[in-house]
């Protein structure tokens, strides 16, 4: 059987971030969501070093997109830093990650009134299971507690 | 409210990065990724709270293990595109990892799930696939 390359690396995408859901979650658990940012901070530049040899041979790149993909990565580490706190706070990884996933909800809104993207059936019918979803995934179950004895 | 404002900041992030050129290759991403985080992790240096904890060391290995398997993550996104995958598949395809969270969080850290939250899943595990489509 033949397994097309392009698939190994969607099933290394799917099962890394997936991975990381639960790695944040046993990492607040153990310290702050800020030490937790800085070494995940830490990881994203060592990583960078380490591909950085392949990317300056081919470094052409309009001034636009250089800054883009930059705020790009800010917004996207803010968001990091946002889903640690969540995570610490208490939250579980089960319900928080899947939770902060339905930000294409957003994305569409967003690339509907600036980009003027149109939106599909699926993509109406998958904003409205988005916000029901969100709404039941905050309802957290009740702590739960001694019965007083009669 | 912390998971609102994930939603919040990566949904723009989301809208931003449909807008770069698709001149941009997995590695480059990567590196200008990096570049943006080092604002962020400025600020969070002079947070003051960068101490204590219950174990600092086992801690910050998870932490720095899930920046190389998110970094790694979006590489191999990147490089699922250019090597001949179709965005619509591989986009919807690779939505559905928070499906790997829920069930390592089974597993692994034992979480239980609400009746409620347990059809809020099922749910958004739907609309996130429906949402990438």
């Amino acid at each position: 059987m033949h397994i097309p390359l392009w698939l190994v690396f969607a099933m290394v995408a799917l099962v890394f971030w997936g991975i990381t859901g639960v790695t944040q979650k046993l990492s607040t658990n153990a310290i702050s969501t800020e030490l937790s940012f800085l070494w995940f901070g830490v990881a994203m530049i060592a990583l960078a070093l380490i591909v950085l040899p392949v990317v300056v041979p081919h470094w052409h790149i309009a001034t636009k997109d250089f800054w883009l993909a930059v705020v790009g990565g800010t917004l996207n580490s803010l968001g990091a830093y946002t889903s640690f706190a969540a995570l610490e706070k208490g939250g579980k990884a089960s319900i928080v990650i899947p939770l902060c996933y339905l930000y294409p909800l957003l994305t569409i809104s967003l690339a509907i009134a600036f980009l003027h993207e149109t939106l599909t059936r699926l993509q109406l019918l998958g904003i409205f299971l988005a916000l029901v979803a969100a709404v039941l995934l905050s309802q957290e179950a009740p702590p739960q507690t001694d019965r007083p004895k009669i | 409210m912390y998971s609102l404002l994930t939603i919040l900041l990566w949904g723009i992030w989301g809208a931003l990065t449909k807008a770069i050129s698709s001149d941009l290759d997995a590695y480059t991403n990567q590196v200008l990724f990096s570049v943006g985080v080092l604002p962020v992790m400025a600020i969070v240096l002079f947070s003051g709270r960068l101490t204590g904890g219950v174990s600092r060391r086992r801690g910050i290995l998870y932490a720095f293990i899930t920046g190389i398997l998110g970094g790694t993550g979006n590489i191999a996104f990147f490089k699922a595109l250019s090597e001949g995958g179709k965005a619509s598949v591989v986009v919807p395809a690779t939505s559905l990892s928070p499906l790997v969270t829920v069930a390592l969080g089974f597993f692994l850290l034992k979480e239980r799930a609400s009746g409620y939250q347990k059809v809020g899943l099922l749910l958004a595990i739907a609309a996130i696939y429906l949402l990438s489509l």
